[in-house]
């Protein structure tokens, strides 16, 4: 009884002391106000940002089934009929068809590989004891803090290098794409390094122990034990990859002159500098879409995760 | 005796097993670590040295002669009106963007408390953030173009006077801060929210038994309480701001090299690194902007760790 009495005496208290603490001036006497007010007008700031961003995804699609003259005179506007010819130009002519392959290849290569590099190294890095583990880690994190700032002269001096000594003294071939995979792959793995070790930390011992005490290996352990159970992390980290990696442009552009062999944001940068000679709208709306809608896609599958991984990763 | 003695050989006998086990990771410690490691090193540790040593020189690239100038690089850098223009829109894009992204944040914080649909508004602000910022830019750059949405909207509701030259030298950079505030604010808003949630409610009860408004209580329990993911935020900022490159050159197009008004830091030491606008690379002074950014983002996320780590919350 006394249990479920007690507290109303205390509200009534609190609420008798509301009233005179305003009067005393402390909260200016808005208090009503501000409570519902405030909270009530950020909510509809916060729902115009929300429809504002739906609203760009929308709108974006729409814009790349009109025509150029259309995108112009009503810029907000339906199509009068769906112009697909749109996505055929940006695909062929403005190469768009192969940017997208290009980016496909190199984002799909460079994030698996990240990632089946990265676990094993961020596995040892969380379990062994040796002092030798804890320098690595530290190595890591240093290796996190450089910005590609710091390294971008050298690799582009670096890049002619490399396909000439590849041409002339390894394999008599060499394709610049290949040097953007490697540089993809180095430049990604300090972080999901750091993402996989903490992911790898929170697993219990007893797995790898109960496994080892039957005959595992430690590296079988590992490939039949900690991957299966860490899967969830270990995909996280590789859609973190290939989001970085699919919009990444600064290391394209340096290191792929060649417009054929460059992905699609060089691409869309491409054409976008060419619209004020020949204003293919349609076409340029084509191309955003082209580059947009598949991390939609991918964020609709895996959006929750996504978010976590980019905010729980750097929470920790 | 056989009491004393029973316990200890089975510990021994366990902490040898232990060590086997141990030894069993530390045995794959350097298998499983070298391929990242050793990527790491060639392609970041390696040409950070690199980057020290170029930035010392004078150098147009491989088959011109190097010269050795010593300091003279960040002398002529810190005189040039070009870089100093640069340098300080980077600065004023990290500080005042910086501020104008936190304030939203904290802003829509408030907002978000009880709200329903809270999860999907969190998760639809923050897909701007996977979206390429070419795409962005470009999107953004037909919207403010001056024959594009914004100012036919302006147009269509009788405030003609409104209209701007939008994408004009001088002002395209504060749109581009724009944008940029409203491409990455949801990202950080995540960040700071994730701390948030975990604000236990019945502190708030107990804020509002004693009478505090939504106001103080944002003051006094949300803004105190999530400060830890605050400061993580920041320093995530602060590291992405200061290397800002692919919103700034889709505003423009790759065709048009930015104006000086609109350039960062990065941007300036893209164009030194292939050459831009005069068509000559100029190495030595690229890689002291890259040193420069280095130095001053280290800096940047020394002090703030000092200034925010100063009063943190104990929750007992």
């Amino acid at each position: 009884m006394t249990t479920t009495v007690t507290p109303s005496p205390g509200r009534t208290r609190a609420n008798a002391a509301g009233p005179a603490e305003q009067r005393g001036g402390r909260t200016r006497g808005s208090k009503p106000i501000g409570n519902h007010v405030i909270p009530t007008f950020v909510r509809v700031m916060l729902w115009l940002w929300v429809a504002f961003n739906l609203f760009m995804a929308i709108w974006v699609g729409i814009s790349s089934l009109k025509t150029g003259r259309e995108i112009f005179n009503s810029p907000f506007g339906l199509p009068s009929t769906p112009v697909w010819e749109n996505f055929v130009s940006a695909w062929s002519v403005s190469g768009f068809g192969g940017a997208a392959v290009n980016s496909f290849t190199i984002v799909a290569v460079s994030g698996v590989a990240t990632v089946a590099l990265a676990a094993p190294a961020a596995y040892v890095i969380s379990r062994s004891s040796r002092r030798l583990a804890r320098g690595l880690n530290t190595y890591v994190a240093l290796c996190l803090a450089l910005p590609v700032q710091a390294i971008l002269v050298p690799l582009f001096v670096a890049r002619t290098e490399v396909h000439r000594f590849a041409v002339e003294f390894l394999f008599g071939w060499w394709d610049d794409r290949l040097t953007l995979v490697f540089v993809y792959i180095a430049v990604s793995l300090p972080f999901s390094v750091f993402l996989l070790t903490a992911a790898f930390a929170s697993l219990p011992v007893s797995l790898t122990e109960a496994a080892e005490l039957d005959g595992a290996s430690p590296a079988r352990a590992f490939w039949s034990v900690v991957v299966p159970v860490a899967w969830p992390g270990i995909k996280s980290a590789l859609v973190l990859n290939l989001l970085n990696m699919w919009s990444e442009t600064l290391l394209v552009l340096v290191l792929l002159d060649d417009p054929a062999l460059q992905t699609l944001p060089a691409a869309l940068l491409r054409l976008y500098g060419t619209m004020q000679y020949n204003a293919n709208w349609g076409g340029l709306f084509a191309g955003i879409v082209i580059l947009v809608y598949p991390m939609i896609v991918l964020y609709l599958w895996a959006g929750s995760r996504i978010m976590e991984g980019m905010t729980a990763g750097a929470v920790k | 005796m056989t009491e004393t003695l029973t316990p200890r050989p089975a510990s021994v006998s366990s902490r040898r097993a232990i060590r086997r086990r141990r030894r069993g990771v530390d045995r794959i410690l350097v298998v499983f670590a070298a391929p990242a490691i050793v990527l790491m090193t060639v392609v970041l540790l390696v040409p950070s040295v690199f980057t020290v040593i170029i930035s010392l020189t004078k150098w147009r690239g491989f088959g011109t002669d190097v010269a050795w100038v010593g300091l003279r690089n960040y002398v002529s850098l810190w005189q040039s009106e070009i870089f100093r223009t640069a340098m300080l829109n980077t600065l004023i894009l990290v500080f005042v963007g910086g501020a104008m992204i936190f304030a939203v944040v904290f802003f829509m914080l408030i907002g978000l408390r009880h709200m329903r649909g809270a999860g999907f508004a969190r998760s639809v602000v923050f897909v701007p953030m996977i979206i390429s910022p070419i795409a962005i830019g470009a999107a953004l750059g037909f919207l403010l173009n001056p024959n594009g949405g914004v100012n036919a909207i302006l147009a269509a509701i009788n405030l003609e006077g409104l209209r701007q030259a939008w994408l004009a030298p001088d002002f395209v950079f504060r749109m581009i801060v724009l944008g940029l505030v409203w491409s990455v604010s949801g990202y950080y808003l995540a960040i700071v929210a994730t701390g948030a949630d975990q604000i236990p409610i019945d502190l708030y009860e107990e804020a509002d038994l004693a009478g505090a408004s939504k106001w103080q209580q944002f003051w006094l329990v949300t803004l105190p309480l999530s400060w830890e993911s605050t400061s993580v935020a920041v320093v995530l900022w602060l590291i992405s701001g200061m290397k800002t490159f692919e919103i700034v050159i889709a505003f423009i197009g790759t065709q048009g090299t930015p104006p000086v008004q609109a350039r960062t830091a990065a941007v300036q030491q893209f164009l030194a690194t292939t050459g831009g606008p005069d068509g000559t690379p100029q190495l030595g002074q690229a890689s002291a902007i890259g040193i420069a950014i280095f130095a001053l983002t280290s800096v940047f996320v020394i002090l703030a760790r000092r200034i925010l780590s100063r009063d943190r919350v104990e929750l007992s």
